[in-house]
């Protein structure tokens, strides 16, 4: 069988629709208060109050809010793995994966600008590639 | 409101035991805290019991805190269980403490029990993981601890040798206690030298898995002496919290901070009259920041507190003088009841050979766990006092 590559998670990013386009993050925004957040969440934990939560695209930029090059890993992932907090512009602050670059303190600055890919985070147990979205150093 | 002592506390000691279940390590740390307590099964007139991952990783598939305490002989009285990650144990505390101060019971039992070594260690930290949303990308709780301290460090000007000074006196305090997982002294050298986990953590700087329980009896301060001739330790405070959503460009008030700020508040008690606290430590240099969010020390003094020995057992306000959670070890639900655990016996005066030199009126405990949408889920504060 073929292998495949599934997203990790459904409802969270679209990958780019065409190559001059850009894969985007799917968030919520509150009309009320305009509080955003990562993944979506129902209620606005701001006004507390329900339906005022519209979805929203994060085009995937950001800075480097802090990093740690990770030696240990989870069963069925690899180490070393680069695990960072991101500012998304116009967005919350999320946890995410970091790809694109050597996983070494050199490589990373907090404060630096970062965009988000596509990208494998591991494959399953039929080899199948599980995709999310990871963040970058921007323009590399 | 009544007023409520703690008059007997008990505990495992803390490790891996593959022969254990979690019935036996619950028995173990509830007839520990009766004895102490001078109180008699047949006293007990209801019980919290903490545990956070027995459904997951034993034979135990539901109403656990019925099955170790049957197993403790308990029988009829109402059980409620209790599952609050790492701040189960000072969740447990919260239950029993509300019944007496509210006048529903005069005598109360908490227990947490964790059993984390179940002969599959992979299955064990995938299911400590699997508490958070970000499990399936490979998030570890090290990771964040890593990341949040990271941050924390550019802002407070820490070091890494500030972090592996805690955790050294940590270990050494650890050394000293006969309930500790890890009971040996280790060097600054060896600490910042050890297996890097997560730049800037290095393995003697974490807490790993471990099995235990530990237990407290509650009952109004009124009956107390009926029961027992030892100094009753009263509860001036036991807050509970859960986390707050976090907005970008707004300040966020950190969780320790605010279950803090309510313990003080309604306590009357401030951080300065507190003399010997335990906080939730799983990475050691979180101790640091916690000196600060607890208001133990100005913005900006951590590194100076363990530069300067003010945490020591011999020191000004001593800090985890168990050792810990890296060194006492962190059986999730059992720790928050440990760490008053350890309260009570520095209050007391009988912790021995790590027992604090500043004759202790006033103690804390700072229980933290958890993670949802980028908090931690919940936090405990306990204010002790003789």
């Amino acid at each position: 069988m073929a292998k495949k590559q599934i997203p990790i998670e459904e409802g969270l990013f679209e990958e780019a629709a065409s190559s001059d386009e850009r894969p985007y993050l799917i968030g919520n925004k509150c009309k009320e208060c305009g509080l955003t957040a990562f993944p979506k969440t129902p209620v606005c934990p701001r006004c507390m109050k329900q339906d005022t939560m519209e979805e929203t695209k994060f085009e995937g930029k950001g800075t480097l809010d802090s990093f740690s090059i990770v030696q240990a890993a989870l069963p069925g992932f690899k180490a070393p793995s680069i695990q960072a907090y991101i500012n998304i512009e116009n967005g919350p602050t999320i946890w995410s994966l970091v790809t694109g670059c050597e996983p070494t303190e050199d490589a990373l600055k907090m404060g630096m600008e970062m965009e988000m890919v596509i990208d494998k985070v591991r494959e399953d147990e039929e080899g199948n590639e599980l995709m999310s979205y990871q963040f970058k150093p921007a323009g590399k | 409101m009544r007023d409520v002592s703690i008059i007997g506390v008990g505990m495992t000691r803390f490790g891996k035991f593959e022969d254990r279940d979690m019935k036996d390590l619950g028995r173990e740390a509830t007839w520990k805290a009766l004895e102490d307590s001078g109180v008699a099964m047949k006293d007990i007139e209801i019980a919290y019991v903490a545990n956070a991952v027995g459904q997951q990783l034993t034979e135990l598939k539901g109403t656990i805190g019925q099955h170790v305490l049957t197993s403790a002989g308990l029988f009829g009285v109402p059980i409620i269980n209790v599952e609050n990650a790492c701040t189960g144990g000072s969740t447990a505390l919260r239950g029993a403490y509300m019944e007496v101060a509210s006048g529903n019971c005069d005598v109360a039992l908490a227990v947490g029990v964790e059993k984390l070594f179940c002969g599959d260690s992979a299955k064990s930290a995938q299911t400590m993981a699997a508490g958070t949303v970000y499990a399936k990308f490979g998030f570890m709780f090290v990771a964040l601890y890593a990341l949040q301290l990271k941050k924390w460090m550019a802002a407070s000007g820490a070091t890494k040798e500030h972090f592996a000074k805690v955790a050294a006196k940590n270990k050494y305090n650890g050394s000293l206690n006969p309930y500790a997982q890890f009971q040996k002294a280790m060097t600054v050298e060896e600490i910042l030298g050890s297996r890097v986990v997560a730049e800037p953590l290095t393995q003697f700087m974490c807490s790993t898995m471990a099995d235990g329980g530990a237990a407290a009896i509650v009952c109004s301060k009124k009956i107390a002496s009926k029961f027992t001739s030892k100094q009753p330790i009263s509860i001036a405070a036991c807050e509970l919290v859960s986390g707050t959503y976090n907005i970008p460009g707004e300040p966020h008030e950190e969780i320790t901070t605010r279950a803090a700020m309510k313990a003080y508040e309604k306590s009357g008690i401030g951080p300065d009259d507190i003399d010997v606290v335990e906080v939730h430590d799983a990475m050691s240099p979180a101790e640091l920041r916690l000196y600060e969010e607890l208001h133990l020390c100005k913005p900006g003094e951590a590194g100076k507190m363990i530069d300067e020995g003010h945490t020591t057992l011999t020191g000004r306000i001593p800090v985890n003088p168990s050792g810990g959670l890296a060194a006492k070890g962190h059986p999730i639900s059992a720790t928050g009841l440990a760490q008053v655990y350890e309260i009570v016996t520095q209050l007391r005066g009988e912790a021995g050979k790590r027992q604090v030199t500043n004759n202790p009126n006033v103690g804390m405990t700072e229980n933290a766990g958890g993670w949802t949408m980028d908090d931690n889920a919940a936090c405990a504060i306990t204010i002790l006092k003789k």
